[in-house]
């Protein structure tokens, strides 16, 4: 799978191909517009990560000119604005989907693999870590051959950690995938909700599954914590 | 009546200065009145006393100085003008003399005897014993024989002085005429000019920091007041520049504020998720990370706030029920409040219906239930409630917690303030979720107000502009929904990608 990240700031792009490198992506980086269209004409990319702030090209043209090239790559933007009006628009220039600096490095990986179609985007129906077992069809929870009876908000949660196994989530992004954005800043009804599902999915069992990363989030993996 | 106003001193100056010219005018006009009068008089007399003096003489050269006073009494009949005519011969000896008047208003024997007339002819005012003034003109008549003669003419000033009386009366009684016709036309004047500046004033109290793009109305007139209408405007347009360039500053503030954060975030990110890192420095690490988490919620939220203030930041305008929305978030927020053994109830009926970005007004009923939750001890209340009343939808949230001190309520709304600065932030709290539910409700043309007893509790009221009446699919229940609080059985969201 080979990427292109085009980000002018040198210390993003830095961090972003180092950390999608380690997800063993190949990443190549352009630092400005004409640079990276270059790079589009001359190599079949499976992803473009594509920055709206470019000094020369606006991000914008640039996406606009990849798509004049009817290239159907999947772009993913990276913006310092969320304006819903700019978001829209870059919506309807061909963008296939949007994140708003500061970003969790976690949140760009789940995406970057989303709009790969692989990684969390497992399209079968149930959801395996160690003995815990979530059918998302009837939206039952097993452990150990055991129901567990959660309540719709706790299976949101549950359901997105396990979907996204052994990846650390920050309180910010399980905020925005399982409640909405009203509730944004609200990070302590996470704590409450993790205590819970905690009661339910891990208490009675010898093996712990989610974890607590200080600092960043929760996590649900069956390895233990180091 | 207020003294001090315009419209008073205006009319009460206009009306004095009015009233003044009257009386001056009036003064003026007496006098000169009296002038004419009284020389015209004297004209007459000393007309009358040539006319007399020419008789004389020739009386005096055909038929001798005995007839007279028949000729006097046959042509002018002085007795019954009211005049007096006296001729008198140098050697003091009284030729003739009219007979006092019917009416008595003199009495010949009473005037002086004749004086030579200095410089051939004289005039002079008399003031006789019965108080009356009378008007005597004299002439000397030389005839040929070398005798002189006085020849006297006079006139009670009676007439002059009654024509004089019913001019002062007819100032007098116009005076106060003209002081009330210049009151009411002043006035009328004075509204008539003023009017502009009440349309003014009342369009001026409208602006306010959150509506700066409106403007005054400036009346076509070319006048002082389009004048001060333009200065006004332009004066609003520099205070709408100012806070358009503080809102910009936040925004680019925000904006520039979001890669270095990025940086950041990525690289202590990248060592948390080392497996090599030792867990106290992850620790540390993770410490960091929190804090940087905070700075982009307080970036964010600054963002927020200011392009709520500039008006931009509505996802959506849509037209639906506040009860139905905060009845939907207090489900959601029922966790929260039960982890701290607080009874969270809700009281909103179906049907209150607003206008604008749900998004948003969830953001209100979450912030005001987060609030009262944090600052309300374990056990106690929050209790949400909505209602319509008159043109208004009503959203309270009330809690019996620790209150917020008096001093401290007007600032409550205030960005980055905070009543107890060391415990709130170990809340998590950047002291901006109360700027951006004001921010909030006044983007949707309402209110939020808060009022609180230290000790006993808080209350935190938004009003919001109903919703115009819609074609309705039937009519809407107005019952109080029982809360329905515990899970929500609302569709879940799932959109974990």
């Amino acid at each position: 799978m080979r990427l292109l990240l085009i980000e002018d700031e040198k210390k993003v792009a830095d961090f972003v191909a180092r950390g999608l490198r380690a997800e063993r992506f190949a990443v190549d980086v352009a630092g400005d517009g004409p640079g990276a269209l270059e790079m589009v004409a001359a190599c079949e990319y499976d992803l473009v990560i594509l920055d709206l702030m470019l000094p020369g090209i606006s991000g914008s043209e640039v996406l606009n000119r990849i798509r004049r090239g009817r290239k159907e790559v999947p772009v993913l933007i990276l913006t310092a604005r969320d304006g819903m009006a700019e978001k829209v628009a870059h919506f309807e220039a061909g963008a296939d989907d949007y994140l708003t600096k500061p970003f969790a490095f976690a949140e760009l990986v789940v995406r970057v693999k989303a709009l790969l179609r692989r990684g969390p985007v497992n399209r079968s129906s149930v959801l395996r870590v160690g003995d815990l077992e979530l059918d998302r069809l009837t939206q039952q929870v097993k452990r150990a051959g055991k129901r567990i009876e959660l309540t719709a908000k706790e299976y949101g949660l549950l359901e997105y950690l396990v979907a996204n196994a052994g990846r650390v989530f920050s309180r910010t992004m399980i905020i925005e995938h399982v409640w909405d954005q009203s509730f944004e800043g609200l990070t302590n009804i996470v704590d409450v909700y993790v205590r819970h599902l905690r009661a339910k999915v891990d208490d009675p069992f010898p093996t712990k599954l989610i974890h607590t990363v200080r600092g960043v989030g929760y996590s649900v993996s069956d390895q233990p914590e180091t | 009546m207020n003294t001090r106003s315009l419209r008073f001193q205006l009319v009460a100056w206009y009306a004095g200065l009015l009233t003044a010219c009257f009386a001056l005018i009036g003064a003026v006009t007496y006098v000169v009145l009296q002038n004419y009068l009284v020389s015209a008089l004297k004209e007459n007399q000393m007309r009358r006393a040539r006319q007399i003096g020419q008789l004389l003489l020739e009386e005096v050269q055909h038929h001798g100085e005995g007839q007279i006073g028949d000729e006097i009494e046959s042509r002018y009949a002085p007795s019954l003008n009211d005049r007096f005519v006296r001729i008198t011969r140098s050697d003091g000896t009284v030729l003739y003399v009219s007979q006092a008047p019917k009416e008595g208003k003199f009495s010949p024997a009473d005037l002086p005897a004749a004086v030579p007339a200095a410089g051939g002819e004289a005039a002079r005012q008399i003031l006789l014993v019965n108080g009356r003034k009378m008007l005597l003109t004299s002439r000397a008549v030389r005839a040929p024989g070398g005798a002189v003669y006085e020849v006297e003419t006079g006139a009670p000033m009676d007439e002059v002085q009654a024509d004089l009386r019913q001019w002062l009366l007819f100032l007098v009684s116009g005076l106060p005429v003209a002081a009330i016709i210049a009151v009411v036309g002043g006035s009328l004047l004075v509204k008539r000019a003023l009017s502009p500046v009440d349309k003014i004033a009342a369009s001026a109290e409208r602006i306010s920091s959150q509506n700066l793009g409106e403007r005054l109305p400036v009346p076509p007139t070319g006048d002082e007041l389009q004048r001060l209408s333009l200065a006004l405007n332009h004066m609003i347009e520099r205070l709408d520049q100012a806070f358009q360039y503080s809102r910009r500053f936040v925004a680019d503030a925000s904006h520039e504020l979001r890669t270095p954060m990025t940086v950041l975030r990525g690289e202590i990110e990248s060592f948390v998720e080392e497996p090599r890192m030792p867990a106290e420095w992850r620790e540390r690490l993770g410490s960091a990370l929190e804090e940087v988490e905070r700075l982009a919620n307080i970036v964010e939220g600054l963002f927020a706030i200011s392009r709520l203030d500039a008006g931009e930041a509505q996802a959506e305008w849509v037209r639906f029920d506040l009860g139905q929305l905060a009845a939907a978030t207090a489900d959601q927020m029922f966790l929260l409040a039960e982890d701290k053994r607080i009874a969270l109830s809700c009281s909103a009926p179906n049907g209150v219906w607003v206008e604008g970005d749900r998004a948003r007004l969830k953001q209100v009923v979450v912030n005001l239930l987060d609030n009262a939750i944090k600052y309300t001890a374990e056990g106690g209340k929050v209790a949400l409630t909505v209602s319509a009343l008159d043109s208004k939808a009503v959203l309270e949230v009330a809690d019996n917690g620790i209150g917020i001190p008096s001093e401290a309520l007007p600032r409550i709304f205030d960005r980055f303030f905070r009543v107890d600065k060391a415990r709130s932030r170990d809340q998590g709290g950047a002291g901006l979720g109360l700027s951006i539910v004001k921010s909030i409700c006044a983007a949707h043309h309402g209110r939020v107000e808060a009022s609180s007893t230290p000790g006993q509790g808080s209350r935190f009221r938004v009003e919001l502009p109903l919703a115009p009446a819609e074609e309705q699919v039937g009519t809407p229940r107005r019952g109080v929904r029982p809360a329905r609080l515990g899970e929500p059985s609302l569709p879940q969201q799932r959109n974990a990608s």
